[in-house]
């Protein structure tokens, strides 16, 4: 048991190791060989890219959602407020995005401690506090739809500068793009870590369990819940900042729907919400799974229509086949988030405290049988 | 202007009574076994394409379909209670919702996969058939399936109160363990009522095809209505689904006209359910199932 956390030290070393030779690899014959036809390295660095950014807001989530317990569903609109708020003053004032960041960061966390003291001042808990967080993000989602300054349903496009720079936030490659996203990963994963021994993380996993226990031997609960949310919060708005920059373009429909709030926490709670590596593992193992079957499958929406088929003037028989056709090409879309559900329920059913604590317990059998 | 507001007022208790049938599904999960079901908007597709394909594969009306279904999607509701609800029914809540959630993104991206994310729409004769009452105008298809929602609320909550299998969900709503110790089948009546529950949702998907588009996505919007009225109303309580849909309908109606922009009328709805969960968080009409 006790050369556990050794061995699992040794495999996050090598595992970043081999993350940050990856970009000087990504065009060598070997990577290539063994990408999927058509895709060239760049594309693996792309998925890079999105894990890391998926594991980081994981993390962010995961201060409050796993720490503290306090499940929120809208945790979009707090991406939506970096992403949006570092893009405006870009935009207008020409603040280079790594200062709009910190802004964007601190109204988020501002927007957070209102939330949570609105919240938690009226005692709302569970699926309370998720149903208010849903309703909060569908809320700003249709008002940046409303307001003419965010660019509203069109959204805000950032001007590329004539020259790409750092101090722009701006990259031609993708290169920069994944070091700065692994950075931001390896910062989500220091934060938690320090959260997690700290007398703040002690706290928060007390209210968890019980909130009145906490009360009683005189945590001052609402306090650290409203500090979980803010700085869970900030740290979201940092990856809405890096995913503005990344993409350039965005647009409330991207980055404040609720299938965005889904996806952030859903890595993390498969992986193993409430621990610091939860939602990095979760993350690094579902995200491929959902890209290959991107590839295997086909992305479907191969633009036949489901109506035109049916219309069509032709045997019943023809017509099946056709759509079986249709079908094996990836029918409409959708197989990888599929996956992630069915994935998401199993883990919910036999796994509950997600894929990480099951994988170390393996690790641990397999350790004792070395020795 | 006293037209547009009749206008409003009609046109919002004409969609509340789709509201109050697809809120009393939720609000019976609610009460009966405490599980908040993230995934109840998205059975509404499944009663939807059910009614799509009858239609244009065979040419049944909507409504006749919407009757056919039932057995369907009792049994949907059956088997969802049976294997993937049960198991979870005294885990922590947090894993309760997360499964209800990984229900709402099977079935969503089953219809992308199976259909296409395209919006489909079911063109009957009558679809845009109305009638005048006092200027303001009518929709015939939409007055059939608010009535019938109507109907159907009423009948379920005859149901409740007075058949065998009623009185016993309502026991099992009050206390499981009580109406175990006297012999009941809770998990039996919980299948039942995760079953009722789906037949409501879908009822109410299918009888809105004539004049509601059909996408595999359609179904999140519900799900936070369905919410909004179900707190509005009182947890578990269905008379106040039945109140709080017919509500939440006008205000949707009338956030239409009133807010700057049509797109709005939501954030007065969620405006209101803020409201309610800070300040009234037993809704309008208490939390009894009765």
């Amino acid at each position: 048991m006790y050369s556990r956390p050794k061995i699992s030290f040794t495999i996050y070393a090598v595992a970043l190791l081999v993350l940050l030779s990856l970009p000087i690899y990504s065009e060598s014959n070997f990577i290539v060989a063994l990408m999927p036809d058509g895709l060239s390295g760049s594309a693996l660095l792309h998925v890079g890219i999105l894990i890391f950014m998926f594991a980081y807001l994981g993390s962010s989530w995961n201060i409050l959602g796993g720490f503290a317990g306090q499940l929120s569903l809208g945790h979009a609109a707090f991406f939506g407020i970096g992403a949006y708020t570092s893009s405006l003053l870009y935009v207008h004032f020409g603040l280079t995005p790594w200062v709009g960041m910190i802004a964007g960061a601190g109204l988020a966390a501002i927007v957070g401690y209102g939330l949570g003291f609105v919240s938690y001042k009226y005692g709302l808990k569970g699926p309370f506090f998720a149903l208010v967080t849903i309703a909060f993000a569908e809320i700003l989602r249709l008002l940046f739809l409303y307001f003419d300054f965010t660019g509203g349903p069109l959204g805000l496009l950032i001007p590329l500068t004539s020259e790409y720079s750092f101090w722009e936030y701006q990259f031609r490659e993708k290169e920069p793009y994944y070091y700065i996203a692994l950075g931001l990963m390896i910062f989500g994963i220091v934060i938690s870590a320090i959260v997690s021994t700290s007398k703040f993380g002690y706290y928060l996993r007390a209210i968890r369990e019980s909130e009145d226990a906490a009360e009683a031997v005189g945590i001052h609960s609402m306090r650290y819940k409203m500090h979980a949310v803010a700085l869970s919060a900030a740290m979201t708005a940092l990856g809405g900042t890096f995913y503005a920059q990344y993409t350039q373009y965005i647009v409330p429909d991207d980055v404040i729907k609720i299938a965005l709030s889904i996806e952030i926490i859903l890595f993390a709670v498969i992986g193993g919400s409430g621990l610091v590596m939860g939602p990095i593992i979760g993350t690094f193992l579902l995200v491929p799974v959902g890209e290959m079957s991107r590839v295997i499958f086909g992305g479907g929406g191969s633009g036949a229509s489901l109506v035109a088929l049916i219309n069509e003037n032709m045997p019943g028989g023809e017509k099946l086949a056709k759509y079986i056709d249709y079908l094996s090409s990836g029918g409409g879309g959708g197989l990888a988030i599929l996956l992630y559900g069915v994935i998401l329920i199993v883990v919910c059913l036999i796994l509950p405290r997600g894929i990480l604590p099951a994988l170390n317990k393996l690790g641990a059998k397999m350790g004792q049988r070395d020795e | 202007m006293a037209t547009v507001y009749l206008q409003a007022l009609i046109s919002g208790l004409l969609i509340g009574g789709v509201f109050s049938l697809i809120s009393v599904g939720l609000t019976l999960t609610f009460g009966v076994m405490k599980i908040k079901n993230f995934g109840h908007g998205d059975f509404l597709i499944i009663g939807m394409y059910f009614a799509f394909f009858c239609y244009t594969l065979l040419g049944i009306d909507p409504y006749l379909a919407a009757a056919m279904g039932v057995p369907l999607f009792f049994g949907v509701g059956w088997v969802m209670q049976k294997f993937l609800i049960r198991p979870v029914l005294y885990a922590p809540e947090t894993i309760k919702i997360l499964v209800t959630v990984g229900i709402s993104l099977c079935i969503q991206n089953i219809a992308v996969f199976f259909f296409s994310p395209d919006f489909q729409t079911v063109q009957v004769a009558y679809g845009s058939s109305t009638i005048e009452f006092f200027g303001a105008r009518i929709s015939l298809s939409r007055l059939a399936a608010t009535g019938l929602a109507i109907v159907i609320v009423i009948a379920l909550y005859q149901f409740l109160m007075h058949s065998r299998t009623g009185r016993a969900i309502r026991a099992c709503a009050e206390d499981g363990d009580g109406a175990r110790a006297v012999g009941i089948d809770v998990d039996r009546i919980y299948m039942i009522a995760l079953g009722i529950s789906t037949v409501c949702v879908c009822l109410a998907g299918a009888m809105m095809t004539p004049f509601f588009y059909i996408s595999p996505t359609v179904g999140l919007s519900f799900t936070l209505t369905a919410f909004v009225v179900v707190v509005l109303g009182g947890l578990g309580n269905l008379k106040g689904a039945l109140v709080g849909g017919l509500i939440i309908g006008v205000v949707e109606s009338f956030g239409e006209i009133l807010m700057p922009e049509p797109a709005l009328k939501q954030v007065a709805t969620f405006a209101i359910f803020t409201l309610i969960l800070l300040f009234r968080p037993n809704g309008l009409f208490g939390t009894k199932l009765t």
